[in-house]
């Protein structure tokens, strides 16, 4: 294994925790599973199509999110959104989220505690 | 026609529950429909195609939707998975060959006969135990969504195998006073030997093997003895396991032969022994033959197996320190 391949490896490793409170942060505004996909995909988060859409419907599952089918276009789609149950468990995240970044900024600076 | 999304969108949801396909089908059609329309704006020509790799085996997307495990069995099984199949093969499996074996001497069958039907039960019984132990966990990991049964703890774990120092005086010890123990029978039986009924006196062993074969395996003995304490010395290592191959050989062929060919008893004490057994003395002597030679034959390969796995342990240390 060459060193792109290994660091590739562990920044996926990395951001792949972070895709659930990504996905219930972009779905305050409601959108579709493509677009979702292709958002994250700018945004460095790369999560494979075959795992990101069970994930949407397990997040349903939950109650984190809700969808509804918009046939305004010329297909009908299914839109996501996040419930006001996701938007709980997003402030949760994000609050751990602070905590870790926290954490990290103190080890870099090499503070012990 | 069917197009390629018609075959993909049905191999996704033709495992799901019937009452969910509709629904399902519904969106995977809509994702499928919106990667390929993507791929046409940037002007693909193959855009169908490349939208189906981008979204994978449609048995593990619908895996995946239905929250299915995509393993046999997971990691909470996989490790008492394997120890007890590998302690239910190495129990069962030779149990069942020397059974097998037995079995097919007592029936009288040929050496090759024998020999055959051996491979052939162990072949089975070991496609067996794996079939079917390998089923039972795969039940058990489905049936619990795979949480773990057994928990393990510190109570478990193995003794370090030490490589010869720990029980080699044990050992040394053990072999010392065996061999001593055999030897002292082989002369005892001449000089003091069995009693008939009448106060007749037979030695156990053919007189005639006194001329050869009971200096041999005197010999032998003490050719044992002698490597029993090289052993406690020198420690074991493949030379010496080689050596272990050949004391082994010299014993256990003579022994069988002499055994087959009816040599190795004095005939007048075998007489003896008939006339104080009942009429069923003939079948209970070929039955007792057979385990002897079977015994001679498994011991000697287990001391041949155990000295090369003993001179594997030394050159393989499994520890380099402990307190």
């Amino acid at each position: 294994m060459d060193e792109d391949e290994l660091i590739t490896g562990h920044l996926q490793e990395l951001r792949r925790g972070t895709v659930v409170l990504a996905c219930l942060l972009r779905l305050r505004t409601p959108d579709y599973g493509y677009a979702l996909l292709e958002a994250l995909d700018t945004l460095g988060f790369s999560v494979d199509a075959n795992t990101l859409y069970p994930l949407l419907r397990r997040l349903e599952k939950q109650g984190l999110l809700t969808s509804e089918w918009n046939t305004d276009e010329s297909r009908p789609r299914k839109f996501y959104s996040t419930s006001p149950e996701g938007e709980q468990m997003a402030s949760a995240l994000t609050d751990d989220w602070g905590r870790i970044d926290d954490s990290l900024r103190r080890l870099i600076r090499g503070e012990d505690s | 026609m069917t197009t390629l999304t018609d075959r993909y969108v049905w191999a996704v949801v033709r495992t799901a529950p019937e009452k969910q396909r509709p629904e399902l089908e519904q969106e995977v059609r809509g994702l499928v429909a919106d990667a390929i329309d993507a791929r046409l704006e940037a002007g693909s020509p193959t855009a169908e195609r490349d939208a189906l790799v981008e979204l994978g085996d449609p048995l593990a997307l619908a895996a995946r939707y239905a929250d299915r495990p995509l393993t046999l069995i997971g990691p909470a099984y996989y490790l008492l998975w394997l120890r007890l199949l590998k302690l239910l093969l190495a129990i069962v499996v030779p149990l069942a060959v020397v059974g097998i074996g037995i079995g097919q001497f007592v029936a009288g069958a040929s050496i090759g006969a024998i020999i055959g039907s051996m491979i052939g039960g162990a072949i089975q019984v070991t496609v067996n135990l794996g079939f079917w132990t390998t089923v039972a966990f795969v039940i058990m990991d489905r049936s619990t969504r795979g949480a773990p049964i057994v928990t393990w703890s510190p109570d478990q774990l193995p003794e370090v195998p030490s490589p010869t120092q720990h029980s080699a005086l044990g050992q040394l010890i053990a072999s010392v006073a065996f061999l001593t123990l055999f030897l002292v029978a082989l002369v005892w039986q001449q000089f003091n030997p069995y009693l008939t009924g009448s106060g007749e006196v037979l030695p156990v062993l053919n007189q005639d093997l006194w001329t050869f074969w009971i200096p041999w395996f005197i010999a032998l003995i003490v050719a044992e003895i002698g490597f029993a304490f090289a052993i406690y010395f020198r420690g074991w290592s493949y030379p010496l396991a080689g050596v272990n191959v050949l004391l082994n050989l010299a014993f256990a062929v003579p022994a069988v032969w002499l055994w087959v060919t009816g040599g190795l008893l004095n005939p007048e004490f075998v007489d003896a022994v008939a006339q104080h057994t009942d009429e069923n003395f003939a079948e209970a002597w070929h039955i007792t033959s057979i385990v002897v030679v079977v015994s001679l034959v498994v011991i000697a390969t287990w001391d041949v197996i155990d000295g090369f796995y003993n001179a594997y342990r030394v050159r393989h240390p499994r520890l380099s320190a402990t307190s």
